[in-house]
């Protein structure tokens, strides 16, 4: 069965040949399979929900669109600007926490450094707008030069297992943050203003965040039931038996990460746009990297939704709180995740189908005993 | 014909010290090959070296005609180099059915599915790396059938008795498709019964034209399903041969007595009750500096 | 460079790698027995310095006397952090990713309950002692480096006493060598974490005293530290008291020399950068060097 020919790609046409029988028909698309949704279901929640996957799994994108369409019909009701600009920045932060869920949750990898991302793209995006680009190319160009980041940091920090990288994307984060104080290009510690000509709609940055925010979600579903999902749900749970499975544990890390420092940059950049102003100890600063990591710890790590509605919480209580009491929200949230690593791994959205799965069996348990 | 494998010279050392020192021998496709020896011979060091867990400090590789020496883990894998563990290692919180399916969509079928999708018999779609969800899914159910697995697909990894983790290491291992097999100790731990029925799994796999090369620590397993023996004592090669042929060699009963007692030699049935279930490819250096 | 400017960094370096590794090594005692990279170490640096701080406000107490009386405050402050939480985390040889995040919470606990009880204004430790310096030939040395420095390496001295003299210090070095040997001979691992978690968290908090004297702060006052002990006990080995010394002063070294050559706003990131070239050049993280170091001996 060894093929003929020496070297090159020729030997694997054995197998691949030798293959066809076993396999079932080719050419159905991933998006119609009800399968493989299910890899999803067991990485949030091994077992409970393994039982009642099926409901909440075709219901997803679904109640996605319904979410995004009943948020893009917000500003029919005439809300106030404070209102639209709370959603705006909520929705910002939602894009960056379930970006951050793309590596950190599927794959594992807890990264204390997307700070870097979201500044990055804040910086390119204001540059590019004061060179004259409109807002979406400049959004694109945050984009990538987030994922060029990403390759530069992943690059030497991926060979490092869990802690070890946690570690080493802080020390990342900081070193670029204070390289960013001291490039006077971009002014320095004072910051960098972006000069927009034309007037300020509100709504449009509402709707161009909205768009990223949804596409996040989206590309999160997809990347879920992609083959990439796979390799990162393989390698979270054992990094080396998934390379002995044929996964390559690199590349699936630092694909993620891009996709991850894509969205987080045009996050950064959308939210450039709309300050209007980038400084370094605010879009670096290491309270960004902090928060686009307890988001979607606090809200159920590893799953679709988990990272939106820890983006929620967050974007709404942060903005209501910080103006009284600057420093409760993150005595909060630091109290909120001792307690979620102790007891609720799965976080809020765990939480929340756990007592849901709970009152259920509940319900069945009084009509089991009411029907004889 | 030449050979599935060619091992020439193969060194492994770890701070100074020999772990496998020059072993050569060949693998000539279609059959099952034995690989036995006292503890920390370095026969996990082998294995490690060629499924590309480890690379070697000397020596070469030639798998199908390619040199695959120091080749990583995944891509030996695509290469058609696959292996099982010794300590079942499963993805604990996925599916049976999902753990099968990363070597479904990652081993080497996949490549060769991605690289072109005629090569899958004229199929009408075009499928491509992201088309075989489905077709996974449906992939691994049959590996899973194979393996008398099926009944559990939808369980949690985590949640399988240690028999039925040996299976699924061995169902995740042939969804790669692989056309080097290496088990390592999978009758470890299981009942005379069990054990009897992962031989005759290999004996199918073989038939369905996979080569093994199977490392055990029991030579009665070993015994039972190998058409040759490879015989390693302090990372060396003691002896090859068929199986009767090894069983008497002198050599061989000396380092079996002498060097891990009686017990080894002669212990029952498949049930080599895993006397050393925790060693993993780490351990085995330091087991063999003791030796 | 003249010759006595180069004796005056060369002290300033050595006088800051004492503090240096009087901070780092509580680190290394929790990482060492438990596998757990303590990221809470900034927020109980923080504790340290505000505890000396009211001490000498309220009560005119010596700094001095302060740190010292950080020691046994501190350590029950651990035990207590150990019973109410650490214990609950699943026992691990590898540090975990729960571990990781669960002392992050509690820094951002700590952390904010600091800027809610002490606000967000620098303070400061003033005592006579703050501004004077001892003039020796061509040499200057600021007395108060000097005498925290003599607190590091008297701190230290007794951490090696009690680390060789006492049962306790023993099992505490089985532990770090190898956890299951430790059980097989007879260590009560859940009680000897218990006491080396109090004394990881007594260094720190006596650390921040120390820092305190030398350094206004704030309740943000631990992250920078946070990350210079970090690239401390990574070049260091991480489970290695010599190791931290060690890593101390290349650290202290290069933070005080590069002044020479760097612009001053850079600074920072030294401490940064070399972290990430340790833990990059070394492709297991530590522990692959530690191993070889371990198969050599």
């Amino acid at each position: 069965m060894t093929a003929a020919g020496a070297g090159g790609p020729a030997p694997d046409a054995g197998p691949a040949t030798k293959a066809t029988p076993k396999g079932a028909a080719p050419g159905s698309m991933a998006t119609n399979g009800a399968a493989p949704g299910s890899m999803a279901t067991n990485g949030a929640a091994p077992s409970s929900m393994a039982a009642n996957g099926a409901a909440p799994k075709s219901m997803a994108p679904f109640a996605a669109v319904l979410l995004g369409a009943a948020l893009a019909a917000v500003p029919l009701f005439g809300p106030g600007p404070n209102t639209i600009r709370l959603l705006f920045v909520t929705l910002v932060w939602v894009t960056a926490s379930v970006a951050w869920n793309l590596l950190g949750g599927f794959g594992g990898q807890v990264s204390f450094g997307f700070a870097v991302f979201y500044g990055l793209g804040a910086y390119a995006a204001a540059v590019a707008l004061n060179a004259g680009w409109d807002p979406s190319s400049s959004c694109l160009l945050a984009a990538g030069v987030g994922v060029a980041a990403s390759l530069a940091i992943g690059l030497p920090t991926f060979r490092l297992k869990g802690p070890y990288f946690a570690i080493a994307t802080i020390g990342v984060s900081e070193a670029v943050r204070v390289v960013m104080t001291n490039v006077q290009a971009t002014g320095g510690a004072s910051g960098y203003r972006v000069m927009e000509h034309g007037p300020f709609h509100q709504l449009q940055h509402f709707y161009s965040a909205l768009a990223l925010a949804a596409a996040a979600v989206a590309v999160s579903m997809l990347v879920r039931r992609s083959r990439l999902g796979l390799a990162l749900v393989a390698v979270r749970e054992d990094e080396e038996g998934a390379a002995d499975l044929g996964v390559n544990p690199l590349r699936t890390k630092l694909l993620a990460h891009a996709i991850a420092a894509a969205l987080t940059g045009a996050a950064g950049g959308i939210h450039a746009r709309y300050a209007a102003y980038v400084n370094p100890q605010g879009e670096f600063a290491f309270a960004i990297s902090v928060a686009i990591l307890l988001m979607p710890i606090i809200g159920g790590v590893g799953t679709i939704w988990g990272p939106v509605v820890g983006a929620a919480i967050y974007g709404l209580v942060h903005e209501e709180i910080i103006a009284a009491f600057p420093q409760l929200h993150l005595l909060i949230y630091g109290s909120l995740l001792i307690l979620i690593v102790l007891f609720e791994p799965a976080g809020i959205v765990g939480l929340a189908s756990r007592l849901f799965h709970a009152a259920l069996r509940r319900r069945h348990r009084r009509v089991d005993a009411a029907a004889p | 014909m030449p050979p599935l494998l060619r091992v020439e010279g193969l060194t492994r050392t770890f701070a100074g010290l020999a772990a496998l020192q020059g072993v050569s021998f060949e693998l000539e496709a279609g059959g099952i090959f034995g690989l036995i020896g006292p503890n920390g011979a370095g026969k996990t060091t082998l294995l490690a070296i060629l499924a590309g867990a480890l690379r070697p400090t000397a020596g070469r590789i030639v798998f199908e005609e390619r040199d695959v020496t120091g080749m990583p883990a995944f891509a030996a894998v695509r290469a058609g180099i696959v292996r099982t563990h010794q300590v079942p290692r499963p993805f604990r919180t996925l599916s049976v059915l999902d753990n099968v399916e990363v070597g479904i969509r990652f081993g080497r079928a996949s490549r060769a599915a991605a690289a072109g999708p005629a090569a899958m018999g004229g199929g009408a779609g075009s499928g491509g790396s992201f088309g075989g969800a489905r077709d996974a899914a449906g992939g691994a159910m049959q590996v899973l059938e194979r393996v008398g697995l099926a009944h559990r697909a939808r369980a949690a990894a985590g949640t399988l008795s240690v028999g039925d983790q040996k299976r699924l290491e061995l169902a995740r291992a042939l969804a790669a498709r692989p056309s080097l097999l290496l088990c390592d100790e999978v009758c470890s731990g299981l009942t005379a019964a069990e054990a009897e029925s992962v031989l005759r799994l290999l004996r199918e796999i073989r038939a369905a034209g996979t080569t093994i090369l199977y490392v055990e620590h029991d030579l009665k397993a070993i015994m039972a399903v190998c058409d040759r023996v490879i015989v390693m004592d302090h990372g060396q090669k003691l002896a090859e041969g068929s199986p009767a042929a090894v069983q008497t060699n002198p050599a061989v009963i000396e380092a079996y007595i002498g060097a891990s007692g009686k017990g080894a030699a002669s212990s029952e049935g498949g049930a080599g009750a895993g006397d050393n279930g925790g060693a993993a490819a780490a351990a085995e250096p330091a087991g063999s500096t003791e030796a | 460079m003249s010759g006595a400017d180069f004796l005056n960094l060369l002290i300033a370096a050595l006088l800051l790698a004492g503090v240096y590794a009087a901070m780092s090594v509580g680190m290394t005692i929790i990482y060492g027995v438990m596998k757990i990279v303590n990221l809470a170490h900034a927020g109980v640096l923080m504790l340290g310095a505000y505890f000396v701080y009211e001490l000498y406000e309220r009560w005119r107490i010596d700094p001095l006397l302060g740190v010292v009386l950080a020691f046994p405050v501190f350590f029950l402050f651990g035990v207590g952090l150990h019973r109410a939480l650490i214990r609950r985390l699943p026992p691990s040889d590898q540090p975990t990713l729960a571990s990781l995040l669960l002392l992050f919470g509690l820094w951002l606990v700590l952390q904010n309950l600091g800027y809610l009880i002490w606000g967000n204004a620098d303070r400061a430790i003033l005592t006579p002692r703050t501004l004077s310096v001892l003039q020796l030939g061509p040499i200057t040395v600021p007395t108060v480096r000097l005498v925290v420095f003599g607190g590091a390496v008297a701190a230290l001295a007794a951490l090696e006493v009690v680390l060789h003299r006492t049962w306790f210090g023993r099992a505490v070095r089985a532990l770090m060598q190898n956890r299951d040997a430790g059980r097989l001979v007879g260590v009560d691992v859940e009680s000897t974490a218990r006491v080396a978690f109090g004394m990881g968290i007594a260094f720190a908090g006596a650390a921040g005293g120390m820092l305190a004297m030398l350094y206004s702060f704030s309740p943000d006052f631990g992250s920078p530290f946070l990350l210079r002990a970090f690239v401390i006990i990574v070049l260091g080995g991480l489970e290695s008291f010599s190791g931290v010394a060690a890593g101390a002063l290349i650290l202290a070294l290069l933070e005080t020399f590069s002044i020479q050559v760097l612009p001053a706003g850079y600074q920072p990131a030294i401490a940064f950068s070399l972290l990430v070239v340790a833990l990059a050049v070394l492709p297991q993280g530590v522990a692959g060097l530690l191993n070889r170091r371990r198969r050599l001996t």
